[in-house]
């Protein structure tokens, strides 16, 4: 290791070890259930990663037996045994306590690789789905720059007609992107495949620091003051970008991370561009905690501008074949039929009351809307939707000077109030389809909005429909 | 149909004896001979006529691959009163219909008083099921333009959309069989590492389109290759431990000639003629 650190605009190489008494090291595992702890440890001491999470193992010379007495957690002699240890561990009934302090003052006392602390932090990212909060972006090709009379280049425009889909190389990505990242803060780059989804995950983890030696790294150095974790995700055969909130440690105000979040955003479609063929990226209005929710309306799937009740145009598993002789039955039609019936033979068998056939009825209106869409264990779920309503009030009468508080009015013949409308819970659309079917709402009037079909999270409402409809990316 | 019924051991299911039933039924529904006789009982013409113009549908289906069909927006507070105007774009991989994708058009300028007639009717892009690695949006920007009262020029063309949207999803199946197939010439993907012959470990799209392919091979070396619009191979890069291994791009190309001028499925061949010798 060098003694002296020079300013370098490298990047933080992954072999970096940070003392284990750090606060970030303490901060990232401590959060890990016991048994994640040690499936983390024994992933450092796989095969594959056991060079950048080599563990404090026993020098070869096996004399010196009187240091090993006061040693609490006596160094292995190779990686193995140390596996064997830990498996015995996975079996073994304990506390968390025991483990996190074997790794920090046992087995990695040398120092926990930013490698290492990689791998910790997605394990958290697969043990807790909805710890981050993602929001999606488009990545859409830009105008070639054009220069007008004065030789001044005109900002670039976004290329509505361009029929190329912007292509992800991850090596280069990661490459442009340290060009990018200005020379005063440090980041280590890890990129992973999600263990289930369809993703690849990009971890970059930043201090403000010149250097990359181990010295920017010590316990009173900047990483405790301020370090950042942001994850970006890029879903397989789709050309969106998923962008967490940063997190970090120690007292960063919240400026400071937006800052950040706003340098990448400008940085990654630097990054993502290639020679004579520049991109950008758009907002969605898309943020959720749900991966799965985000890849289900912005993955590569058919459903992306098909929500809501369209969505059975897009599902794959109807047979729909030209081949086929048969007459198609119409969706809902087998259900429409069995009440038309009920409704023509109730007279004589008085079987369904009224209460059953509007219970009934409510249910078909509610897969009408929704489709297969919004359903409560679907796991594809956004838990927050913002809307602003835009409409005019209509005013009844004689309560027209009534609300004028926050109301901004908008002329003599329209007053539109100030409204805005915040759905919270686990599933928001599967929560107003079950009100739905249960005839609190009425499905037949409910405006499109309401069925989630346009795919965001943020918007406003003028003349009843979602504008810009950015859902469809049209 | 009918065969594996008959040569499987269970009984036929009642659903399998259904559904055998329903399409011999509507294969007689319309033959000339049942029309004849059915022309006294209109509840049975009415059903006849039903099966016959899903015949047409179908036909049309099969043999023109983009048809239009009408539909209606539930939404109440929909433009145009809900009317929606859908594409069907047919689909076929490794001889099979796939689900169709579906483009739905709204009229959102329907009652703008301010646009000149015609106008009015022009259609936008309202919902699809198109895959997001397909240029919806450029091709919809060049063909459906939204109207511009002071611009005259402006014309919209559902035909060249149509077209444009069905030549890209059919080049997309195309490229994705192409790479099936490239798989399955060098014995990769059933499992097993196989490969031995061409030495291949990997080969995969590497991109949301399926343009660029990437290959691996078991000592290390790694390649590109891009396919063109025609199914040609547009370029190939191979590179191994020591840069970039033009003997091993050629190789893979088998001396078909330069990269450019070779379709992809001559390379299949030519993998899956070696892969069996």
């Amino acid at each position: 290791m060098s003694r002296i650190s020079v300013p370098t605009t490298a990047p933080l190489p992954s072999s970096l070890r940070v003392n284990p008494s750090s606060t970030t090291v303490t901060k990232i595992l401590s959060r890990l259930s016991r048994a994640s702890l040690i499936s983390v440890a024994l992933d450092w001491l796989d095969e594959d990663n056991l060079s950048l999470a080599t563990p404090y193992l026993r020098p070869d010379q096996d004399d010196d037996e009187e240091e090993d007495d006061g040693d609490f957690y006596p160094p292995a002699s190779s990686p193995e045994e140390l596996r064997e240890e830990y498996l015995s561990l996975q079996n073994r009934k304990g506390s968390k306590r025991d483990v996190l302090d074997r790794i920090t003052t046992g087995d990695w006392r040398h120092g926990v690789s930013l490698y290492q602390l990689a791998i910790a932090d997605l394990q958290y990212l697969y043990d807790h789905p909805t710890s981050q909060k993602w929001s999606a972006y488009n990545i859409v090709p830009l105008k070639a720059p054009t220069e007008d009379d004065d030789g001044e280049v005109q900002p670039l425009e976004a290329d509505k007609t361009s029929l190329t889909i912007p292509r992800f190389h991850p090596s280069l990505f990661l490459k442009s992107l340290q060009a990018q990242i200005l020379p005063d803060i440090k980041a280590h780059y890890n990129l992973d495949r999600h263990k289930t989804l369809p993703l690849l995950i990009l971890r970059i983890f930043v201090i403000d620091s010149p250097y990359n030696t181990p010295l920017s790294l010590s316990s009173n150095g900047k990483m405790d003051t301020g370090s950042k974790t942001i994850l970006i995700a890029f879903p397989d055969g789709s050309p969106n970008i998923f962008i967490s909130k940063p997190t970090s440690t120690g007292p960063t105000g919240a400026s400071e991370s937006k800052s950040l979040r706003a340098l990448l955003v400008e940085g990654i479609p630097k990054a993502l561009s290639l020679p004579r063929q520049r991109v950008t990226l758009q907002s969605t209005s898309l943020t959720t905690r749900n991966l799965e929710g985000l890849l289900d309306r912005r993955g590569a799937t058919r459903g992306n501008a098909a929500g809501g009740g369209w969505s059975i145009y897009a599902d794959e598993k109807v047979k729909e074949s030209p081949l086929s002789t048969v007459l198609p039955s119409p969706p809902l039609s087998d259900a429409a039929e069995e009440e038309e019936q009920g409704n023509g033979d109730k007279k004589r068998r008085e079987r369904p009351t009224v209460e059953e056939r509007v219970n009934k009825r409510a249910k078909l209106v509610a897969q009408a809307r929704f489709g297969d869409t919004a359903r409560v264990g679907d796991g594809k779920g956004v838990e927050r939707v913002d809307l602003v309503m835009e409409d005019p009030f209509e005013i009844g009468g004689d309560d027209a000077d009534r609300m004028d508080i926050e109301g901004e009015d908008d002329g003599e013949e329209a007053f539109r109030p100030n409204v805005r409308l915040t759905f919270h819970g686990s599933h928001v659309f599967a929560g107003i389809r079950q009100l739905v079917e249960c005839g609190v709402i009425d499905g037949e009037k409910m405006p499109g909005w309401m069925t989630g079909e346009e795919g965001v999270t943020i918007g406003a409402v003028r003349n009843g429909r979602i504008r810009g409809h950015k859902g469809s990316g049209l | 149909m009918s065969s594996p019924l008959r040569t499987s051991p269970q009984p036929p299911t009642l659903d399998d004896e259904i559904s055998a039933l329903q399409s011999k039924t509507s294969t007689l529904l319309t033959s000339p001979s049942t029309l004849a006789l059915l022309s006294s009982d209109p509840k049975l013409t009415s059903q006849s006529s039903l099966h016959q113009s899903h015949h047409l549908q179908t036909l049309y289906r099969t043999c023109a691959t983009l048809t239009l069909f009408r539909a209606q927006d539930p939404d109440p507070n929909a433009v145009d009163a809900g009317s929606i105007l859908g594409l069907r774009i047919e689909v076929v991989s490794r001889a099979k219909f796939l689900r169709p994708y579906y483009v739905l058009f709204n009229r959102p300028w329907a009652s703008s008083s301010s646009l000149p007639g015609p106008q009015r009717k022009w259609l936008r892009v309202h919902r699809h099921t198109v895959p997001s690695c397909i240029p919806l949006s450029g091709l919809a920007a060049r063909y459906l333009p939204s109207p511009d009262k002071d611009d005259t020029r402006r014309k919209q063309d559902l035909g060249k959309f149509a077209r444009g949207v069905r030549r890209e999803v059919v080049r997309y199946h195309a490229r994705l069989g192409t790479v099936a197939d490239l798989r399955k010439a060098a014995g990769l993907g059933r499992g097993g590492d196989g490969g031995d012959k061409s030495g291949l470990v990997d080969i995969s799209p590497a991109d949301a389109e399926v343009r660029h392919v990437s290959v691996e091979w078991g000592d290390g070396r790694t390649g590109r290759l891009v396919i063109g619009d025609d199914g040609e191979v547009e370029k190939l890069v191979v590179v191994g431990e020591n840069g970039r291994d033009r003997e091993a791009g050629r190789e893979l190309l088998g001396g078909l000639g330069l990269a450019g001028t070779v379709k992809a499925e001559e390379v299949v061949r030519r993998l899956a003629g070696t892969g069996g010798a």
